[in-house]
């Protein structure tokens, strides 16, 4: 087996590296290159919404039957692909996987962003935004509770629970890098900074202790939530009657989704970003090779699915389900159904091939058609489903308008936005615990 | 609306009662500057004079005038009689849609007009209303209509005038009318239903021996005249009984839409209709060339195109009149024909007025050979008033114009400019003094010397007769909102300078008809909304032995071009009214649009799909137009739908649609020419997928057999095995539990229902850009299905509105708890509470739920005293859907209440059964076994839709039911 950092870094060369890319007095030319282009997205989503708040929904491409679109898809496509940080950096830590180290800075990274794009759809989406609160279950003069059995209340719960762990996770875990950078920074500014960020940890065996309890805390809530997060999102649709939704796989169904998405979107990342900030030694080979194998793990539990799903239609015995699935494989939307399963399914078998999984370029590039392909399914599961309901009068269609794409391609410029500044500003590798990580190599070397 | 109509309270009071008033001349000169001026000025003596005698005469005008500078303005401080705050007022009038009157009673609030209903006193409406009845609310608030008399500009445009104008301009004609003896002078006119109108019309042909009067109807019904004319030697009208029929044959007819009376042939046909509850089935056979309601209705419908149709006459006259066996005919016409025979004296054949004079002639003959006169049909005195042909009334019109014969035009009604022959304007240019009133701007108004603002019906006194006769005194519902003059005023202005108000002309007619007390027989009239004794009797005419032997012309073999009048705008004039624009027509569900409709085999002969626009050229005219397949229409027919594309309009009607009447008018329309052109239109159907979709049929969802598998087993179509559940506890009924229960076999799918639930619930229009984007907003939607082949399908009809179901979807899956069960069982929607997530639309099996997904109601064009006061006016972002009319059982609950009593069956009509003709709807407690609702949804027929789902609706249907011949395959 392939060694997971190259035999020849030591703790210090390590830190040395890491250190140096957030502490660079400058940026570098690329960064800047993708900086540009993700902030004037960023730009473009603050004028959709903009526009949203002052218009209504109405701008979108909603319609009736359609009544929910791209907000929501959008929604769970980011909620997905959020998982995958959470079930590398939480997961595989409290399994001690030794490879988890190298990458579960940029994943818990891409988790916090990915949580914060997801969650701002939600609260656009509604017909009334400014009254988004009322979901919280508060004291009111109105004296109302939420109402405690829509899916939708539990969904709130839901994300507002996870993404406020994704952000005391990924903060938590970077507390003593923070000190590090605090340590090794020069210049004022910086030294304030990372000052403020590391909340005074100097690395005491007291703070350590403490430390490592809290982190393994945060861990054992944040593994199970993934499932549970992604869990209640499949309730979201399963919880209603609505043809196409109404299925008790979907919150598995919907876990599967979410992690592959997620294992995509990790992958789509880390092989630029190797390169780019010459991290070769520390993400390697190995790490290409169990994402690639967890991809297609994941594939092939989404392939279940289904595969389930296909047979449920039938098995139902309700005519509607079997007008719907053979719309679905036929109808105006079936190009929709084929590329899902074409870019989720069958593209990743090619992962099979250790040679091929090797390949940077194409598993970059199977990572970028599960992102994609992930959209398409959620696509079929909003749209699709809604446009084929019971009563043949109330079909629809659905078209997404300019602002529907405005603000899909404003929550991308967001999400790059904000990994492009974490990668300027945070030790892009969890330097402390790497450190152990190379320490314990050295040992058993 | 609560039970029984207060008809003992006070009714409306003329305000026009001041022409004697002492000081109304020293108020005439201060509100007329020119009269003291000239007053002044001897030489001008003569026009001073006029000038005063015309101001006399608006004195009741004057006296309506709310900006009278003499008027004295003080707030209500005391509330006016009879007016509570609150509570509704009732007052009867008659909608006029038809040229006849159909009875209705306009409810008002704090003196406004909010909603019409139908007259249960009126022969004509038996309480049920139109489209039309109940649209003209919208009409009547247009804020279009605002535009005053105005007279020709330079370069085309027209410059406003005042009234004072328009009065010494007829005051100087009238002069000239009186030397000449009226040489000149005409006054075309629409039928005339009203016995005022009339009397004022033959009074003024007396006056001016040489005027001529004119009838034109842009959508007449000349050829029904001729057909009588050929039958009986007069213009006889004729009233259909289909309830005394066991067999009724429907010829291209519009018995259940359009014809005079329509709403209560509707609730005659649906008496027969129902074997569950009503009377015995009647067998209903339709022979047509495109779909209309009674085809949609009948038991068998055959396609025919006029060659056809023709052979189905020369067989039914060969056959009935003459006992024969039709040589030639479809194989369906034997048994057709042995049905009508064998219910003889209980037959009826309907021939619609696109039919041929000769047709008409042959289905009075057949009639009258079946033994239906006196039993299912009526021969009765004319109810208009001296009709003429108006065509060739129209034509004489025209040539007298374009040869100069005609010095001075009043156009009362109509407008000829958009409607009629292109040669009218040429001809209406040569004319010296012209004068149309217009209810709002129009084609007509725009090419006249003087265009006058026409008063809404709801704003004037007026009468008209009902299609039998009996005949209505309509009061005014309100003063004038902007402004006008009643036809009966113009007329009186050009009959003597000291005319009469409408009032008192309208008195004056129905003096001499009531007997003993007139004062009291006047209430009573108004306040029943019908004068009794007045039907017309019945004729002694007998059948002209050459009627049977009449045989219509026969027709081109070529594609025909069939024009028939829109069902919602008629011949365009409510092109304006945003409610009967956006009202999905009942088979195509097209709003705010007219494309041409074609048969599903010539658009596969052209290869044209819905929306191509296509170049139509018949008769030297050309006009292009998308077209819209048309499952069910002839295969050599093509069908124009007119009164669209006015070219001067209100806002609400501009660019929609397109003007077919050149084609019309343009003469026989030889061979007829459709050339693809390759372009693409937009067309808004609330029918959102393609119709023709194999997998959309009805399936469980209209639930329909025939009458004899019903006989073998009533119950046949009640699900084999109960629906299982895991979910055993339902909640127990409360003891006021509403539910409603509609009759498929009684919906016509007239429409009647959605307007009124648009107009008693404050609905909102969207327009046709968001239709097409699939937001229409309508509560109550008459779905509309197909079965078998797209060249003859079976059409089914199911209003679909909130089945508020007892486990309701919708319920559970909102976040807020917007949407909730009441203790009476009504799912109720909170407009204030709502956040809009549109889960609740998500998850309704129904999709009876409706978005804002813009501020839908503030962009209307309509003011907001228009609305219903008692219906909350929806924001944007929230969900809203059918409440059951919650305000009408509100008020039922505070009057039941108060009495300490519950509420009575039928004290609560919701707006959509108030409308119903042919009354399909039921609404009451359930939980009640005595209340027609639950007695309705005992009957064997019963089903409630998608109950799988576990809902529980508690609305349910009865399936419908189809009486089909034995003898007649398919």
């Amino acid at each position: 087996m392939q060694p997971v950092v190259d035999p020849q870094e030591t703790a210090g060369s390590m830190t040395d590296r890491v250190c140096a890319i957030a502490l660079r007095e400058r940026a570098f030319l690329w960064w800047w290159l993708l900086m540009i282009p993700s902030a004037a997205l960023s730009g473009l989503l603050v004028a959709a919404v903009f526009w949203l708040f002052y218009a209504g929904v109405g701008i979108w491409g909603i319609d009736w039957p359609v009544m929910w679109g791209l907000a929501i898809l959008n929604y769970v496509w980011w909620i997905g692909i959020a998982s995958g940080g959470t079930f590398i950096s939480a997961m595989f830590f409290l399994v001690r996987v030794e490879w988890r180290t190298s990458i579960n800075r940029i994943a818990e990274s891409m988790t916090l962003f990915a949580a914060a794009c997801a969650g701002i759809y939600p609260i656009l989406h509604l017909g009334r935004p400014w009254f988004f609160y009322w979901l919280f279950p508060y004291p009111n003069t109105m004296t109302l509770w939420p109402q405690f059995r829509s899916p939708l209340f539990w969904d709130f719960c839901a994300i507002f629970a996870y993404v406020l762990s994704s952000i005391l996770f990924w903060y938590l875990g970077a507390m003593p890098d923070m000190a590090s950078m605090r340590d090794r920074a020069t210049r004022r500014g910086q030294q304030i900074f990372y000052g403020v960020l590391a909340m005074g940890f100097r690395g005491t065996a007291r703070e350590w202790r403490d430390f490592r309890a809290a982190y393994a805390v945060l861990a054992a809530i944040m593994a199970p939530m993934v499932c549970s997060v992604h869990s209640i999102v499949g309730l979201d649709f399963a919880g209603a009657q609505t043809t196409g939704w109404h299925s008790t796989e979907f919150p598995p169904f919907f876990v599967f989704g979410a992690v592959l998405s997620g294992f995509g979107m990790v992958l789509f990342l880390i092989l630029p970003l190797r390169r780019l900030l010459r991290l070769e030694s520390f993400i390697t080979a190995r790490h290409m090779e169990v994402l690639a194998r967890l991809l297609l793990t994941s594939s092939l539990c989404l392939a279940y699915a289904y595969i389930m799903d296909a047979f449920n239609a039938f098995y139902t015995g309700d005519v509607s389900e079997r007008i719907f699935f053979h719309d679905r494989i036929s109808g105006v939307y079936a190009g929709v159904y084929w590329w899902t399963l074409f870019l989720n399914i069958v593209v990743p078998q090619l992962l099979w091939w250790r040679r091929l999984r090797l390949n940077q370029p194409l598993v970059w590039l199977v990572g970028l058609a599960v992102i994609v392909g992930m959209w398409l399914e959620r696509y079929g599961i909003v749209v699709v489903s809604l446009h084929r309901t019971k009563l043949p009068s109330a079909w629809g269609n659905y078209a997404a308008s300019f602002w529907d794409w405005a603000t899909l391609a404003g929550t991308v410029g967001l999400f790059f936005t904000g990994m492009l500044l974490v990668v300027r500003l945070v030790p892009i590798l969890s330097m402390f615990e790497m450190r152990e990580l190379l320490a314990n190599a050295r040992r058993q070397g | 609306m609560s039970g029984a109509i207060p008809f003992t309270r006070r009714q409306w009071r003329s305000l026009d009662e001041i022409a004697g008033d002492a000081d109304f001349l020293a108020r005439a000169a201060q509100e007329f500057p020119a009269l003291a001026e000239g007053l002044a000025r001897p030489e001008s003596r003569r026009r001073v004079l006029k000038l005063m005698a015309a101001s006399l005469a608006l004195a009741g005008l004057g006296g309506c005038d709310p900006g009278s500078p003499a008027g004295k303005l003080v707030p209500a401080v005391v509330a006016p009689p009879d007016i509570v705050a609150a509570l509704p007022n009732f007052y009867a009038g008659a909608d006029l849609a038809t040229g006849y009157a159909d009875g209705i009673i306009v409810e008002q609030v704090m003196g406004r007009p909010i909603k019409v209903e139908g007259n249960p006193n009126h022969p004509a409406s038996l309480g049920a209303t139109s489209i039309h009845g109940q649209a003209t609310i919208l009409d009547f608030y247009d804020p279009d209509r605002a535009a005053g008399i105005s007279r020709p500009g330079p370069a085309g445009t027209r410059q406003p005038a005042d009234l004072q104008d328009l009065l010494l301009a007829l005051s100087l004609e009238r002069a000239r009318f009186a030397d000449r003896h009226g040489a000149g002078l005409r006054i075309l006119t629409g039928s005339v239903a009203s016995p005022t109108l009339a009397t004022q019309l033959d009074a003024l042909l007396r006056q001016y021996p040489q005027a001529q009067w004119h009838q034109w109807d842009a959508i007449s019904r000349d050829r029904a005249r001729a057909g009588a004319m050929l039958a009986y030697g007069r213009a006889v009208e004729t009233v259909p009984h289909p309830d005394a029929a066991d067999v009724i044959l429907a010829i291209d007819s519009d018995l259940l839409g359009g014809a005079p009376g329509h709403l209560r042939l509707a609730r005659e046909f649906a008496s027969r209709r129902n074997p569950a509850r009503t009377r015995a089935m009647s067998r209903v056979y339709a022979v047509e060339p495109t779909p209309t309601l009674i085809g949609t209705a009948a038991d068998h419908r055959f396609v025919a195109g006029p060659a056809a149709l023709h052979a189905v006459m020369a067989g039914l006259a060969a056959g009935i009149l003459r006992n024969e066996t039709p040589s030639d005919g479809p194989p369906w016409l034997g048994p057709v024909i042995a049905d009508l025979r064998a219910a003889h004296g209980r037959a009826l054949v309907h021939v619609g007025p696109d039919q041929p004079a000769e047709t008409h002639a042959l289905a009075h003959a057949l009639n009258e050979a079946l033994g239906g006169r006196g039993s299912t049909v009526t021969v009765i005195e004319p109810v208009l008033h001296d009709a003429v042909e108006q065509a060739a009334s129209l034509r004489t019109l025209v040539e007298d114009m374009q040869a100069g014969r005609v010095d001075a035009l009043i156009i009362l009604d109509g407008n000829p400019v958009f409607a009629g022959p292109a040669d009218f304007a040429h001809g209406l240019a040569r004319v010296r003094f012209s004068l149309a009133m217009t209810p709002m701007p129009d084609e007509t108004g725009q090419a006249v010397t003087w265009s006058v603002p026409r008063t809404h019906p709801f704003e004037t006194w007026s009468d008209a007769r009902a299609f039998d006769g009996t005949a209505t005194i309509i009061q005014p519902q309100a003063l004038p909102l902007y402004g006008g003059l009643s036809p009966h005023e113009i007329l009186a202005l050009l009959a003597g300078p000291q005319p009469a108000s409408p009032r008192d002309l309208v008195r004056q007619t129905w003096q001499p008809a009531m007997s003993g007390d007139f004062e009291q027989a006047w209430h009573d009239a108004l306040a029943g909304g019908v004068v009794p004794n007045t039907a017309a009797a019945r004729a002694a005419d007998t059948l002209r032995p050459q009627a049977a032997q009449v045989m219509p012309p026969t027709p081109p073999a070529a594609v025909a071009l069939l024009f028939r009048p829109d069902p919602n705008l008629l011949d365009g004039r409510y092109a304006n009214n945003a409610w009967l624009q956006e009202l999905p027509r009942p088979l195509t569900k097209l709003v705010w649009d007219n494309p041409l409709l074609i048969p599903p085999a010539l658009a596969a002969q052209h290869q044209l799909v819905n929306g191509d626009v296509a170049r139509l050229s018949a008769a030297g005219v050309h006009v292009e137009a998308p077209v819209w397949i048309a499952p069910g229409q002839a295969a050599e027919c093509v069908v124009a739908l007119l009164g669209y594309g006015r070219r001067i309009v209100g806002t609400v009607g501009a660019g929609t649609g397109f003007d077919f009447f050149p084609l019309r008018d343009a003469g026989p329309p030889g061979t007829l020419i459709i050339e693809k052109t390759g372009r693409h239109a937009a067309l808004a159907s609330t029918d959102h997928h393609n119709v023709l979709a194999a997998d959309a049929g009805p399936r469980d969802i209209v639930r329909h057999g025939a009458l004899a598998d019903y006989l073998k087993d009533p119950r046949f179509l009640q699900e084999r095995q109960p629906v299982e559940t895991l979910y055993q506890s339902r909640p127990k009924l409360s003891a006021q539990a509403w539910g409603m229960s509609i009759d498929l076999n009684s919906c016509i799918g007239c429409n009647a229902c959605v307007v009124a639930c648009m107009a008693e619930n404050n609905v909102p229009v969207v327009g046709k850009q968001q239709v097409l984007a699939e937001r229409e907003m309508h509560w109550l939607r008459i779905d509309r299905y197909y079965e078998g082949p797209a060249e003859a399908p079976d059409s089914f009809f199911q209003p679909m509105l909130c089945m508020h179901c007892e486990e309701a979807p919708c319920e559970t899956v909102c976040p807020v708890g917007a949407t909730v069960h009441d203790h009476e069982g009504l799912n109720v929607q909170i407009y204030n509470r709502c956040i809009g997530t549109r889960f609740c639309s998500n998850n309704c099996p129904y999709k009876v739920r409706r978005f804002n997904f813009f501020a839908f109601a503030g962009e209307e064009h309509r003011p907001p005293i228009s609305r219903n006061p008692d219906v909350t006016v929806r924001a944007r972002g929230v969900m809203e859907k059918c409440t059951f009319c919650l305000q009408r059982i509100a008020e039922a609950r505070i009057a039941a209440d108060r009495d300490n009593r519950p509420i009575r069956d039928g004290e609560v009509v919701t707006a959509c059964q108030a409308a119903c003709p042919t009354r399909a709807f039921a609404f009451g407690n359930i939980n009640d076994s005595a209340s027609e609702v639950a007695k309705r949804k005992q009957s064997p027929l019963d089903y409630g839709l998608l109950t799988e789902e576990a809902t529980h609706p508690r609305v349910s249907y009865e399936a419908r039911i189809r009486n089909r011949n034995p003898g007649i395959a398919g």
